[in-house]
């Protein structure tokens, strides 16, 4: 039943059948919304004046913050974050007012004349400024084992350093978008693009005061999310509800692109600190990290995203004396968000970025210290945070890639390549990615289903999950198929839908077919062990021979059958219809909730991650040193997804993923003025990568042969590890242009490594 | 005057009559066009700026020799009228029925098996972008294909498989149902193109002209200087699209075929100002190494379909791709009006930022390009954030002459330095006479970086591009060093 197929919604995809919340056919009531935003990073609205902009044709309604019935509130974990700012503004992009009106046109000329007056104050646009003014957003977090101090003073060698790494716009194709519907009474039903329905139900049931049985929400497909919508979509989907309630019409907003890039929140900067302590092995001894993320203006996911980027500081290394030192700061700007690794990627590229200075100061291969380093079986096998690390796949990971990936020889051609070529650079790099699986909030690991046969035996599956693209509806429609033996056609995921399945987890941390695979299961067990009886009487009847056990009964291949004796069989369809008639349920609720897990935010101790999931990754690059651009020349990854639900789907993560890392670490660069404009804020300069930015030659492979235990058809999360494997990129980028001094002296460096960081990086060393 | 638009959308004429539709505007772009309609909603909106291609359309027309001719185009930069007398493509007509039965097209069939869509934003202009490649190419090379993509950002996939599905898919002539289907087209189309009176639309706000002919496109620019002179409208639409901008007057030139003619005459290239800049990359393959470079890499296939030359040049960008490269080449642009015609350098045309000696009358009608032999080198180069669909952040383009090893002309031309397209005049004046040797250029590179204060951005630090502008001086010699 691992058969490959397609995504589910391919066909309707590649025909344009497939409906956003902005295709769909609304009756002609419809109202667009449009979202007024702060001019200014910080300041005091003295003044807000709608009248004129009432008067403007077509205009229904313009709410500013005490319109809102409810609460003005739209933070998810902490209510630090008002639906419309009311005194003063925060950040570049906060809402103060909502238009709704019949057309474009009338949105623009009432927005022309909202009259704003504002007093600017002091704005804080960086972590340093925020560091230097001690505005942190909530008390700093620690892991530690051992004494790292100590340590460090008995290391033969320690270097030190400091790290920056830029954040990263999700550029999700279809922007934030909402439809507001309002029903009887308190009713209002919402469209969504949200990876978090339920989360989606709550906020908009407290702006508007009301209840969250009132509130449906319900989301057919996003055009991407990639964490931006996990807390985001929220916002568009409360302003659209409060402009439904204000003019009794259906309301949509769609976020116009620039103003989606200005508006929300990004992957975390990070401005981290670390000493590293080693031998003449480049043994780690000792390791101390301090992680500072830019929060944004509001608390937001980031201490989540802080979290785990502390329980990925280690990436796949064991590091005997440790402090990781997590503090997150607020600035001026869009409350910073989920996006793709949750801070995974912040921490790792420290520890790599050290690893590959480790290499270079003791002029040993970088594959070198990451091999002696990694997590090993016996001992050295316990996270900082004292999780033993069980069924560790890195040795055999390594040993394929380096393999495959001819690792050694293309390192000595690419030796002679640069002896060879003054004005071009090649480098070469690997990166490993251990990356543990489960919500590290540990109670959000749970999720439900709701399966419903119909007579005529099709089935209907609803869960908890979102389809982001991702496949999720795809894997939980083969999970469907393959657990109630019927083919895929019989089998449909509907929209998700918080009438259907109550107080869902958001669509994150890679965890959509786990969790939600295994409610379908349940569900569905729950069922089968109904209709077991039915056919057990029903065999009892047609074959009075002999009798059938419950536990022989096999559903398979459309059919029900005995598997003591096959010949004892009867199809799914006809099962279903007599069940009917015999008034059994054709209808149930699953629940999953992942067992053993737990973390201590207090003492940084637990065993947060049910899993890891592990990849690795070689790719080459050359740069042109006159002008800084790069080439990605080659990549090889080899990625472990557990028993693959879906190779092709998992595929398409992996390369996908690796691909958008790519943008990370590359081109994708986030610039604000100094009054904290964002001046990337168009694809025009905020530059993706596009078709000709994948690697020339790209190698992917999912081992075989490595199922899972305890998961979902023992398969394992593929949704984030892979972009971390793009850190492969970002220092084969460094080893080219460290070749301009022979590997001698060590190249600046940030992230992303763009032309002109390199350029830079390649003009100093060539004045060394 | 006509005061209607008209086009072949599902096989049949279309007649937009903007008197009776009070909701469309002339300057009504062709994405919002179709997504006003239950059934052409798959075309999607992902910036409003040609540079994500959710938006990507196929439009045919009749080419010279009255066969159909698919090409596709960005549609939220194209406004109505300018799909005039042509086919217009979506999504939604690629896959027909048979039997009941939903047959996919082979470009849509094979982006299915090969997992080329995710969440499926960005797929239907993916798809068209893989219907205008399907059209063109048989067996494409890795290069045409992602040349075909590069308009297209996908955050999804990786495009691994997207890349795939075109070489797997392009394998037949182009041959399919409109192959078929195509007589029956070229009809309709010519039904609507005898019809060479020009469109004039009108509203309370907006004035909008369509001639057919050069005459009548100058004596329209006479009577009505303010207008805005449009071709591709590949920039100007942004004022509209970004800018919420009302554009009141504007002349489309779009369809003046005289414009269209490219000749090569007594060692002068003729490319008419209306050529495409992909016409434009065909005409300089193999003719004009350094500006068939520039355009290799100039936006994208969807811009570069639709995009002029004349529009280039004329809109006078600092950072606009041709101009350095037209300075290096000593062109020369013919301007006409309707009792007058002049030729100059293209360098003395260009007075500031966006400013050109255009004359409230005139047009541009043809860039002269001269044809130089082999004891000229001549080079281009283009840096920007990303390698391919992006703006330039330094651009250079050079010519360089010898004199039995001393240098004897040299021509450094610089975009993104300067709210101009300027050259290092001092740098030029310094190498005269003397040797083409590593040494000097690495004098030169100093001086170099002296003559320019360029502009910190967006696109990058100000030290970044006076660095760049030295080092292209460098890569220039480093490539030209060996001959």
């Amino acid at each position: 039943m691992k058969d490959i197929i397609c995504h589910d919604s391919a066909k309707k995809h590649v025909t344009g059948e497939s409906v956003y919340i902005n295709d769909m056919l609304v009756n002609d009531q419809l109202l667009l919304g449009k979202v007024v935003f702060s001019k200014y990073a910080h300041a005091k609205i003295k003044k807000l004046n709608i009248k004129k902009a009432l008067k403007v044709k077509g205009v229904h309604a313009i709410l500013i913050a005490k319109d809102v019935p409810g609460e003005n509130q739209m933070g998810p974990v902490i209510h630090d974050e008002f639906c419309l700012a009311e005194k003063e503004v925060f950040f570049i992009g906060q809402a103060i007012a909502l238009i709704a009106a019949e057309n474009e046109y009338a949105l623009h000329q009432a927005e022309n004349l909202i009259d704003v007056e504002y007093e600017p104050l002091e704005a804080i646009l960086d972590i340093e400024t925020a560091i230097e003014k001690n505005n942190i957003i909530a008390p700093p977090r620690k892991i530690e084992r051992g004494n790292p101090d100590e340590a460090l003073k008995n290391s033969p060698h320690i270097i030190k350093g400091e790290l920056k790494t830029n954040g990263q716009e999700h550029w999700y194709l279809e922007t934030q978008t909402a439809l507001a519907v309002p029903g009887e009474g308190k009713e209002m039903m919402i469209y969504a693009s949200s990876q978090n329905p339920s989360e989606t139900q709550a906020i908009v049931a407290e702006v508007l005061g009301v209840s969250k049985n009132e509130i449906e929400v319900e989301v057919k497909r996003m055009g991407g999310g990639f964490g931006g919508k996990e807390t985001q979509g929220n916002h568009v989907a409360a302003w659209a509800a409060l402009l439904a309630n204000a003019t009794k019409r259906p309301v949509k907003i769609h976020l116009f692109r620039d103003d989606d890039q200005i508006m929300t929140g990004k992957r975390h900067r990070f401005f981290s600190k670390y000493e590293i302590g080693f031998d003449e092995k480049g043994q780690i001894l000792a390791y101390k990290v301090e992680l500072n993320a830019d929060a944004g203006s509001a608390t937001d996911l980031s201490m989540a995203i802080l979290e785990r980027a502390m329980l990925h500081a280690d990436n796949s290394y064991f590091l005997p004396d440790v402090n990781i030192m997590g503090k997150a700061w607020k600035t001026n700007l869009p409350s910073n968000t989920a996006f793709r690794g949750f801070g995974g990627p912040q921490g790792m590229a420290v520890i790599e970025n050290a690893i590959d200075k480790i290499a270079r100061f003791l002029n040993k291969d970088g594959t070198e210290i990451r091999l002696r380093n990694f997590y090993n079986f016996e001992k050295n096998n316990f996270t900082p945070y004292g999780q033993k690390i069980e069924n560790n796949r890195l040795f055999i990971i390594y040993d394929k890639i380096i393999e495959s990936s001819e690792y050694f020889k293309r390192r000595i051609e690419i030796k002679k390549f640069n002896k060879e070529n003054e004005f071009y650079k090649r480098g070469l790099a690997l990166t490993p990615v251990k990356f543990g699986i489960s919500f590290t909030t540990s109670f959000l690991n749970q999720a439900g289903a709701l399966v419903n046969i119909y007579t005529d035996g099709t089935v209907l599956v609803n869960h908890g999950g979102t389809e982001m693209g991702q496949g999720l509806h795809t894997k939980i429609l083969q999970i469907a198929s393959a657990e109630l033996g019927i083919t895929p056609d019989k089998v449909k995921v509907n929209a998700t839908n918080t009438s259907k399945v109550p107080n869902t987890s958001p669509t994150a941390a890679s965890s959509g077919s786990d969790l939600n695979g295994m409610a379908v299961k349940n569900a569905i067990d729950i069922i089968k062990s109904w209709l077991a009886e039915v056919v057990i009487s029903e065999f009892e009847k047609n074959y009075p021979a002999s009798k059938t056990l419950k536990e022989n009964i096999v559903f398979e291949n459309n059919f029900i059958f005995d598997k003591e004796n096959p010949d004892k069989k009867i199809s799914f369809d006809e099962i279903v219809k007599i069940a009917y008639l015999k008034q059994v349920s054709l209808s149930s609720t699953g629940f999953y909730k992942t067992p053993d897990i737990y973390f201590d935010r207090e003492k940084g101790q637990g065993n947060p991650f049910y899993y890891f999931s592990y990849g690795m990754s070689v790719s080459e690059v050359e740069i042109d040193i006159l002008t800084g651009q790069h080439k990605l020349l080659r990549t090889d990854i080899v990625q472990d997804a557990g028993d693959s639900i879906n190779e092709g789907i998992d595929k398409g993560q992996i390369e996908g993923g690796f691909i958008q890392g790519v943008g990370w670490v590359t081109t994708e660069e986030l610039k604000w003025n100094k009054d904290g404009n964002l001046l990337t804020h168009s694809p025009d300069t905020y530059k993706i990568p596009t078709v000709n930015d994948i690697p020339k030659d790209f190698r992917v492979e999912i081992m075989k042969n490595i199922p899972n235990t305890g998961t979902i058809l023992k398969s394992k999360a593929v949704g984030e590890p892979p972009l971390m494997l793009s850190l492969s990129v970002w220092l084969a980028i460094k080893d080219a242009i460290s070749a301009i001094g022979n590997h001698e002296s060590e190249p600046e460096f940030s992230l992303p490594a763009t032309y002109e960081v390199i350029l830079l990086s390649c003009e100093k060393l060539k004045k060394k | 005057m006509n005061k209607s638009v008209k086009f072949v959308l599902d096989d049949k004429i279309v007649k937009v009559d903007f008197a009776k539709h009070p909701e469309l505007k002339p300057t009504t772009t062709v994405l919002n066009y179709l997504r006003s309609f239950p059934d052409h909603k798959g075309v999607k909106e992902g910036c409003a700026e040609g540079d994500c291609g959710a938006c990507t359309i196929v439009v045919a027309e009749t080419d010279v020799d009255d066969k159909l001719n698919y090409k596709t185009l960005d549609s939220c930069l194209v406004f109505l009228p300018m799909i005039h007398g042509k086919q217009l493509i979506t999504v939604e007509n690629l896959a027909i029925e048979e039997n009941k039965e939903k047959i996919l097209h082979p470009v849509q069939q094979l982006m299915v098996e090969t997992n080329g869509s995710q969440c499926g934003y960005c797929t239907p202009g993916i798809v068209m972008s893989l219907f205008g490649l399907y059209k063109n190419h048989n067996n494409p090379s890795v290069e045409i294909i992602e040349d075909a993509l590069t308009g297209n950002l996908c955050r999804c996939t990786g495009y691994k498989p997207i890349v795939e599905a075109a070489r797997k898919a392009c394998t037949n002539n182009g041959f399919d149902h409109f192959s078929k289907n195509e007589n029956k087209i070229i009809a309709l189309l010519k039904k609507i193109n005898s019809d060479k009176e020009t469109i004039l639309i009108k509203n309370k706000n907006q004035k909008y002209f369509k001639p057919f002919s050069l005459s009548e496109a100058l004596r329209l620019r006479k009577e009505n200087p303010n207008a805005l002179i449009i071709n591709g409208s590949t920039d100007v639409a942004l004022r509209q699209t970004k800018k919420n901008e009302l554009l009141s007057e504007i002349l489309d030139i779009s369809s003046v075929e005289e414009l269209k003619i490219f000749k090569k005459e007594n060692n002068n290239f003729y490319f008419g100002a209306g050529l495409t800049l992909e016409q434009m990359l065909k005409y300089s393959d193999g003719t004009i190494p350094a500006l068939e470079k520039m355009l290799s890499v100039f936006g994208s296939l969807q811009i570069r379909n639709i995009a002029t030359i004349g529009g280039n040049v004329g809109s006078a960008s600092p950072i606009g791709d041709c101009i350095p490269v037209l300075f290096a080449l000593g062109a020369k642009i013919k301007l006409r009006s309707e009792t007058s015609e002049r030729t100059m350098p293209v360098e003395d045309f260009i007075k500031g930022y966006r400013q050109t000696d255009i004359k409230s009358d005139e047009l541009i009608t043809e860039i002269i390009i001269p044809e130089y032999d082999s004891s000229h080198y001549i080079k281009s180069y283009k840096v920007s954030k990303r390698k391919n669909l992006d703006i330039s952040t330094v651009s250079g383009a050079f010519r360089l002459k010898f004199d039995e090893e001393i240098i004897s002309e040299i021509i450094l031309a610089y975009g993104g330095m300067a709210a101009v397209t300027k050259r290092a005049v001092n740098t030029e004046k310094w190498f005269i006479g003397k040797k083409w040797s590593r040494e000097n250029v690495e004098m030169a590179m100093k001086i170099l970086t002296e003559e320019f204060t360029p502009l910190s951005d967006a696109r990058s630090e100000a030290e970044f591009r006076r660095t760049v502008a030295g080092n292209l001086l460098m890569k220039f010699f480093v490539e030209t060093k060996q001959i």
